[in-house]
């Protein structure tokens, strides 16, 4: 197992490789200054401290959706709400801010706990419509995206919109909802501990409680799940509702902890990026905050790129694209497992040789 | 070197898998034309995939392979075939609803114009037909006809796209005793003709029957060649396990008591509207093994799905122990002391990429007795898995490897220590044996009528006539979705006496099939 581990790393890193060589090629054709631009790209993101909080600060909201992620997928259920269900809580977190006086800290949780719940139960809707119809949640959840979008925007538009402020924006959070920032000065908040604390208890419930085992047998042979007597419909819900309960934490903790208002008028796109790091993590929440840290030094690279040079922050979509084509291909390399296999398989046989030829030896 | 009168040369053949199974290490095999030469091994041998090699299936890791004197690169089945290779699978590959002559021509079709000539179909499946004497019915549709008409389809297939040289894998595994000596003749006629085959079987009496000569396969290794003449039954089984296998299982004689499971006038008609039930009826009691004989596809699955709840008959009733489980879920069922090992291990009985572990637990990780609080007793998990390892006797680094890493002896083997170590009162046993090696099949049988002797009710369905007839205390024989024929006692039978009822030729009277119905 441990070979196998090192061959995924081995390929991760050449598929990450692959990508920025791509990338070079497009900047060389585009930029007049390329060395520059790529300086900016790959070492940027290193050369001051203030990037690194960024960096972190950016990690947190897609952590929460790429642990929700993984706990669908691993079930084998398609479920892409995670993005209207972050906005949706993130939405309904910044209502409790506002209009429910509470001591603080309590406030905290209160908002995040409500904002979690609600968008436990939006994601209800997929799961039950494949349980008791056989819709297929992948669709279902796509479509329940845009109801989100819009009721959330109706609902700021006419009942939270602030009149007093230029653009569409809810009223000020009150002082003791607000997540206090960790590190003076920059915007990273406490949200960050909240994520890495997530990560841990996500982990766990997957690979140490009899509900993670279920949503783990369920993903990996269905039929199995259910002959062995596992509760599969109870398991592909119970998925989904956990994994809007993360999003929506993931929307309550951004909001609490970077914004003073409710200012989202679209979708942010961190649940789209909350699947692109859980395929980087194979589905293992342990590794989400590695990837979610990835796509967040990435995304600061392109950014100083486009701040210091004249190639344009979207080629990190380009970038993107090609770590996953690779990611995804699982022929990718297998040429060189096999070697690997080859080797491995042939070292076996020689010490059971060398084993069986200390046997007869002795005897 | 090149010597005419070698058909297929495989010269130091090695085939590492990428799961890092070395199944073939530099293997010789070499067939002479116009024979008919045994590839014979237990499981797990490799001798399927010393085929699937010669077939095209998989390329050999290191190697080179000879056809007729000429050195070839076979890197798909559509090169062997133009090479004359042609291969029966020992699962068909058929396609159920098109016609005989349709499946003949699959991949090939005679066209007028721009639409397939059915009528030539149908003429080149009638030549090909009367010229190597196997009958068939071209219009027939595939899924209408009987296992031996869809074997003789397949060699068909292969004849018609040329082959010279004919590998057969287990081909009498789903043959009554009367299909295949059918087969058999078939076979020499072709021999006669000139054709090359080879024939992959596990079975000693066919072997000593037919061939010429066979190769003798273990561990991934050849053993050698040998005159079939020269080698007695007792020398091949010793070459292909290096030990003497006894397969008679020793069992007292059985003592029944109370009824556990219940089948009364259970009806089904399966989405093609073909009946596959039609009024069964039947009871297990404590303490016996009550079999079920009969060639695959004559309701035995469907009655097995029915029995677990997978599928819902359309009339009659299901009981275990007095309690209705059609309906119930599997969970329900399990609860009552119903286990089973199902016949496709690797759909229902296992999930292959997860651990040994995490599958010998998945009926019982709910008890309390592995959960401590919110979460799992990770000690108690590892002590039982560990403990049913050593007591199952599974061959395995530890209880962290991947299931679908184990070869099928072991992995059933999985299966079994999971749903025998459950203190099952009724055990559905569902073809336990089915392709595994012989260690591991006797391994299986003793448990087997351990657990019956110790008070569980078994219900054995099997393919292998040998197993129900060795193992059964009392035997049933389906044909058609009805039980025709019930033994009380299983000592006395002959195999030709078995085929027939198999085979719908004879059928006893309703009382004495009554009989089995202990009410």
């Amino acid at each position: 197992m441990r070979k196998n581990l090192k061959f995924e790393i081995i390929r991760g890193a050449a598929s990450i490789l692959l990508a920025l060589a791509v990338a070079m090629i497009f900047i060389f054709i585009i930029s007049d200054v390329p060395f520059e631009a790529l300086y900016n790209l790959i070492i940027g993101p290193f050369t001051k401290l203030r990037y690194l909080w960024l960096i972190l600060e950016r990690m947190i909201p897609i952590v929460f959706t790429g642990l929700g992620v993984c706990v669908m997928f691993q079930a084998n259920q398609f479920n892409l709400a995670g993005e209207g269900t972050l906005f949706f809580g993130g939405l309904v977190a910044a209502a409790v801010a506002i209009y429910l006086p509470m001591p603080p800290v309590l406030h905290i949780i209160v908002c995040i706990v409500i904002a979690s719940v609600v968008a436990a139960a939006a994601m209800l809707i997929p799961a039950l419509l494949k349980t008791k119809l056989g819709a297929s949640e992948m669709v279902s959840s796509l479509m329940l995206n845009y109801i989100l979008l819009q009721l959330g925007v109706y609902i700021l538009n006419w009942h939270m919109a602030d009149r007093t402020q230029g653009a569409t924006m809810s009223h000020l959070f009150q002082d003791t909802a607000r997540i206090p920032t960790l590190v003076p000065r920059t915007n990273l908040s406490w949200g960050i501990i909240i994520a890495l604390a997530m990560t841990a208890l996500v982990a766990l419930f997957m690979y140490r409680t009899k509900w993670g085992y279920a949503i783990r047998m369920v993903g990996q042979n269905q039929s199995f799940a259910k002959y062995s007597g596992i509760k599969v419909a109870g398991t592909i819900v119970l998925c989904q509702v956990i994994g809007g309960l993360l999003s929506g934490m993931g929307g309550a903790v951004e909001v609490l902890g970077y914004y003073d208002r409710f200012k989202w008028r679209q979708l942010p796109g961190y649940g789209w990026d909350g699947v692109t790091i859980a395929i980087l993590a194979k589905n293992n929440p342990v590794f989400i905050p590695f990837a979610a840290f990835f796509m967040s030094y990435l995304k600061q690279g392109c950014n100083l790129m486009q701040t210091y040079t004249d190639v344009p922050a979207e080629m990190l979509s380009i970038i993107q694209a090609v770590i996953f084509l690779f990611f995804a291909a699982e022929q990718f390399l297998s040429k060189y497992r096999q070697k690997l296999v080859v080797k491995g398989a042939k070292e076996e046989l020689a010490e059971k040789k060398a084993e069986g030829g200390q046997k007869g030896a002795e005897a | 070197m090149a010597d005419t009168n070698i058909a297929v040369l495989m010269k130091g053949i090695t085939k590492v898998y990428p799961n890092g199974i070395a199944a073939n290490q530099s293997v010789d095999f070499s067939v002479n034309r116009g024979e008919i030469h045994a590839l014979m091994g237990e499981n797990g041998a490799g001798k399927s995939t010393l085929m699937k090699m010669l077939f095209g299936l998989e390329q050999p890791t290191e190697g080179e392979i000879i056809i007729n004197g000429e050195p070839v690169s076979l890197t798909s089945p559509t090169v062997a075939i133009s090479k004359g290779i042609g291969m029966v699978h020992q699962h068909f590959m058929l396609v159920p609803s098109l016609t005989v002559a349709e499946n003949i021509v699959l991949g090939m079709e005679p066209t007028k114009g721009a639409f397939i000539d059915y009528a030539e179909a149908v003429r080149i499946t009638k030549e090909f037909s009367e010229k190597y004497n196997l009958h068939v019915e071209p219009d027939a549709k595939v899924m209408d006809i009987p296992v031996g008409m869809k074997q003789k389809v397949e060699i068909l297939k292969a004849l018609v796209r040329g082959a010279k040289i004919l590998i057969l894998d287990e081909p009498t595994a789903v043959l009554t005793s009367q299909e295949t000596a059918e087969l058999f003749k078939e076979l020499i006629h072709f021999k006669e003709q000139g054709h090359t085959i080879i024939f992959i079987s596990h079975k000693l009496k066919e072997i000593k029957q037919i061939t010429d000569r066979m190769t003798i396969m273990r561990g991934g290794k050849s053993m050698g060649v040998f005159n079939t003449a020269d080698v007695s039954e007792q020398d091949i089984s010793r070459l292909m396990v290096g030990r003497d296998v006894v397969l008679k299982v020793e069992k007292e004689k059985a003592e029944p008591t109370d009824t556990v499971l219940k089948v009364e006038d259970v009806h089904y008609e399966n989405e093609y509207g073909k009946k596959m039930l039609n009024g069964v009826s039947f009871t297990v009691r404590k303490g016996e093994i009550l079999g079920i004989a009969g060639v695959e596809g004559n309701g035995q699955r469907e009655l097995v799905s029915m029995l677990f709840d997978m599928v819902p008959p359309d009339s009659g009733t299901i009981t275990v122990e007095g309690q209705t489980v059609t309906g119930k879920g599997q969970s329900f069922i399990r609860e009552l002391g119903v286990s089973h090992i199902p016949e496709d291990r690797m759909t229902y009985g296992a999930a292959g990429t997860a651990s040994i572990e995490e599958n010998l637990i998945s009926d019982r990780f709910e008890k309390p007795a592995f959960n401590k609080g919110l979460l799992f007793d990770m000690d108690a998990i590892h002590k039982t898995s560990d403990q049913l390892i050593q007591d199952y006797l599974i061959l395995c680094r530890s209880g962290k490897q991947q299931v679908k890493m184990l070869s099928g002896g072991n992995i059933q083997k999985v299966v079994v220590a999971r749903e025998f170590s459950c203190d099952p009162k009724l055990i559905i046993a569902d073809q336990p044996t089915r392709g595994i090696d012989v260690g591991a099949t006797e391994f299986i049988r003793k448990k087997l009528v351990e657990l019956s002797r110790n008070g569980a009710a078994v219900l054995l369905v099997s393919a292998d006539l040998n197993e129900v007839m060795e193992l059964s205390d009392s035997l049933m024989v389906f044909c058609g979705g009805e039980i025709v024929a019930y033994f009380e006692d299983t000592s006395t039978l002959s195999d030709e006496e078995m085929g027939e009822y198999m085979l719908g030729l004879k059928r006893q009277s309703p009382e004495e099939i009554r009989r089995v119905f202990h009410a």
